[in-house]
């Protein structure tokens, strides 16, 4: 089981988290992964950036904050016997973390391994506290980091990748034996060491991460995933109103909802749970009676109906490289993914007309600046390209359902359900799993455009 | 090539007398000189930088039966790990005693040696019986090699052959025998008609069966290989509690005749299949070609395209078992220049 940030945000969640574990551990085996307290990684890695620029006043301010909700949570949620030793622990972490954000802002340097031994301390703070809760209601528990649980990584600090057979079988060696004295292991999220015993971090969707590589290598029957919404919905219930909760997706559809903005797992973070075919559930932990949402490796059709879900993220722009040069030039295209890569420019989206004339990429609308000055200075002048065009302003809309999969005629229902909204489809692009299709329409067609399609395949009530 | 062993026992003692016998033989052919730095035997160490007096060390640990009283820098009691973390030779040669529990001392000798960025090579089984997938991925990791030739079939060539001569082919399953203990006492249960006791004392008479039998004839010494099998020929990752075993303790000279009325034979056979694996008393055809007797092992492997292979040879023993090392001691020398 893994508890989100908002799930662990105030005491009263705190305790209500712990409340969870001690119901469901009456009669199974349980694993806890503890996020960090509500925006505490954001705090922490504005902390640093203020450190490394020498602003050690504003990153002090900050970091008495960090420290304060921290402190003033421990009253609220230990027993008597627990308050004081666990106060002493929070003291000892706030006495490091100051130690850390000192010596980042002498040495005016941020690298990636101090910065996610900053980062750590999110989890390392949290994870005592869910502990001593639990405890509290009477459960026995024991806190662990993921490195003390096994989570072995490489070196690539920020966004390590598990040694995953190192870490399964240590994670088996340390954690198994504690469910026969029927102890409740409470594992920080996102934290991991590589061999030598350096703290590194799994990157976004980290506690989830973690929450698949226990699970995985512990056998678990499922993966539970506590968040602060019911699960995953048919589409944004603020933009269709008879939007309904989706009983079950399989991971194929679970990888392209989450990068389609839906509120869940990262995909990387699926990976572990996929590849042991291993369920995991989606729980809201303020309505725990609420089945959620269950990933599995089942493709269970909705009801019948093709398309599972349609999800639409905002600003994004679009960036277009044309120029009748680019015909049977081989390697334009490689040079346009290779400037946006080493640009960070993340892309979203891809479509080429295979005249080759014209290659467009969706980014995120912060970004299109970027990208089009970038590839501006790599490609103009060469002539093989004439005009590199932006677009900012648009959404994507993203339709996706296992079901679409040998379906024919599901695009044209798609894009005659748009069309008769009157609403202008820029471009288009469909994965050849199949799971999906995704377009790009202006910002203001977008609600528009995903209520229609919501109505078209019936996915409301 | 700076060499570390830990573990001093039969294996260890053997090898560092075929390393020099062979050792003009191996300079001429190789250009490497293994140089023996470190031992850490149950009780004690010994340290030579320039490298250790190997007629001394045999003489101390046949006199003494430790090397913690080497003249000099024997020392009694020390931390194999610590040593083995402290120290900037090059390879570390395990083979101290078997342990299918938690694969200790073995397990934590191999990953500090591996972390600490040392190649080595193992005759030790129960590490990879246990945790097999974990040390091959930090030895990927570490970019160094893991070494173990001399825990399966000792000096008959089973695992280098399916990897390195059947490039290609795909190998559906995997079935032999692979403990030459076992076969020997069912071979003569059912020749002599002994029971199960008589036949294993014989066995520990002759010196093919160790005082304690358990990890013979419960099936778990088989099993260990049919992980290590499983594990480097097939790519699964399975682990010595993914293996279903059953000994050959219960089998009585009975079922034997009974069998051989049949034409069939009991062997003690494991077995590797799509995504399961065994180790069990089995009946087999006599005149299968998996069914060798005495202490003789053989590995059938059934392939796509090329039908069934099988291959015959001895099993471990001592010097068999010092042999294979040495191979796996040049194969490192070859690809690292150490």
């Amino acid at each position: 089981m893994k508890f989100g940030g908002t799930s662990l945000s105030q005491a009263s969640k705190m305790k209500n988290a712990a409340k969870i574990l001690q119901k469901f551990s009456a009669s199974n085996k349980i694993v806890a992964v503890a996020s960090a307290i509500g925006e505490t990684t954001d705090q922490l890695a504005a902390i640093g950036e203020l450190a490394k620029k020498g602003d050690l006043k504003r990153a002090r301010k900050l970091l008495s904050k960090v420290q304060a909700s921290h402190r003033k949570i421990v009253p609220l949620i230990a027993g008597k016997a627990g308050t004081r030793e666990l106060l002493e622990r929070i003291e000892q972490l706030n006495s490091e973390l100051e130690r850390t954000v000192e010596g980042i802002a002498h040495l005016r340097e941020l690298t990636p391994r101090s910065r996610d031994y900053l980062l750590s301390f999110g989890e390392r703070l949290s994870t005592p506290i869910l502990a001593e809760t639990a405890t509290a209601t009477g459960l026995r528990t024991r806190p662990f980091t993921g490195a003390e649980a096994g989570i072995t990584t490489d070196d690539n600090f920020g966004e390590a990748k598990p040694l995953v057979e190192i870490s399964y079988h240590q994670i088996r060696q340390r954690l198994e034996p504690l469910w026969n004295r029927k102890v409740v292991p409470i594992v920080t999220g996102f934290v991991a060491s590589t061999v030598d015993g350096s703290i590194t971090t799994l990157g976004r969707g980290g506690s989830d991460y973690t929450a698949a590589l226990l699970g995985a290598a512990l056998a678990a029957e499922e993966i539970w995933i506590w968040t602060d919404v019911d699960g995953l919905m048919t589409a944004d219930p603020r933009i269709v109103k008879d939007a309904v909760l989706l009983p079950n997706v399989s991971f194929g559809e679970a990888l392209e909802l989450s990068f389609f903005g839906a509120k869940m797992m990262h995909p990387r973070a699926l990976q572990p749970a996929a590849q042991k075919k291993i369920p995991v559930r989606i729980k809201n932990s303020s309505h725990p009676s609420v089945n959620g949402t269950l990933v599995s490796a089942s493709e269970l059709p909705n009801g019948g109906k093709v398309v599972k879900a349609v999800s639409l993220i905002r600003d994004v722009g679009i960036v277009t490289v044309s120029g009748t040069g680019m015909m049977g030039s081989p390697g334009v295209a490689a040079k346009v993914f290779q400037t946006l890569g080493s640009n960070n420019v993340n892309v979203m989206m891809i479509s080429q007309g295979s005249s080759e004339a014209t290659i467009s990429c969706v980014v995120a609308n912060k970004e299109v600046d970027r990208a089009v000055r970038a590839l501006q200075l790599a490609l103009m002048g060469q002539g093989f390209v004439d005009k590199i065009a932006e677009e900012k302003d648009a959404c994507v809309i993203a339709v996706v359902g296992s079901g679409m999969k040998g379906t024919p005629g599901v695009a044209a229902r798609i894009f005659t359900a748009v069309a008769r909204r009157k609403v202008n489809v820029r471009m288009v692009a469909q994965g050849s799993s199949e799971y999906n299709v995704s377009f790009v329409v202006s910002h203001t067609d977008g609600a528009e455009a995903v209520r229609a399609i919501h109505e078209e395949f019936n996915l409301g009530h | 090539m700076r060499i570390i062993f830990a573990g001093f026992g039969t294996v260890g003692q053997a090898l560092i007398k075929v390393l020099r016998q062979d050792e003009q033989r191996i300079v001429q052919a190789y250009g490497f000189r293994p140089q023996l730095t470190t031992i850490v035997d149950s009780q004690g160490s010994c340290f030579d930088e320039a490298g250790l007096n190997i007629p001394l060390v045999l003489k101390t640990k046949e006199k003494y039966g430790t090397v913690a009283k080497y003249p000099g820098s024997g020392r009694r009691n020390d931390d194999s790990t610590r040593i083995i973390s402290d120290s900037d030779a090059e390879v570390v040669v395990e083979t101290t005693p078997t342990n299918f529990k938690d694969g200790e001392p073995g397990l934590s000798n191999i990953k500090t040696a591996l972390s600490t960025g040392k190649h080595v090579v193992t005759a030790n089984k129960g590490p990879l019986a246990l945790a097999m997938p974990a040390l091959l991925e930090l030895a990927r990791h570490r970019n160094r090699r893991l070494c173990f030739s001399g825990t399966v079939g000792g000096g008959t060539p089973f695992l280098d052959f399916a990897a390195k001569c059947m490039p290609g082919e795909r190998i559906a399953r995997i079935k032999g025998i692979l403990n030459g203990t076992t076969n020997y006492i069912l071979t003569r249960m059912e020749n002599s008609s002994l029971t199960f006791q008589k036949a294993l004392a014989e066995a520990q008479k002759k010196g093919y069966a160790e005082k304690d039998p358990t990890n013979d004839v419960e099936g778990f010494d088989t099993a260990a290989k049919i992980v290590i099998i499983a594990n480097w020929i097939l790519a699964k990752s399975f682990s010595l509690r993914d293996v279903d075993i059953t000994g050959i303790s219960k089998i009585t000279p009975r079922k034997l005749r009974a069998a051989q009325a049949l034409g069939v034979k009991v062997k003690l056979i494991g077995r590797i299949e799509e995504s399961s694996a065994s180790v069990r008393p089995e009946e087999i055809r006599a005149d299968d070609p998996t069914c060798v007797p005495d202490t003789l092992n053989a590995l059938t492997f059934s392939t796509e395209h090329a039908g069934d292979i099988t291959l015959i040879g001895p099993g471990a023993g001592g010097e068999r078992t010092a042999s294979a090392i040495v191979r796996d001691l040049v194969s490192i020398r070859k690809e690292y220049a150490v």
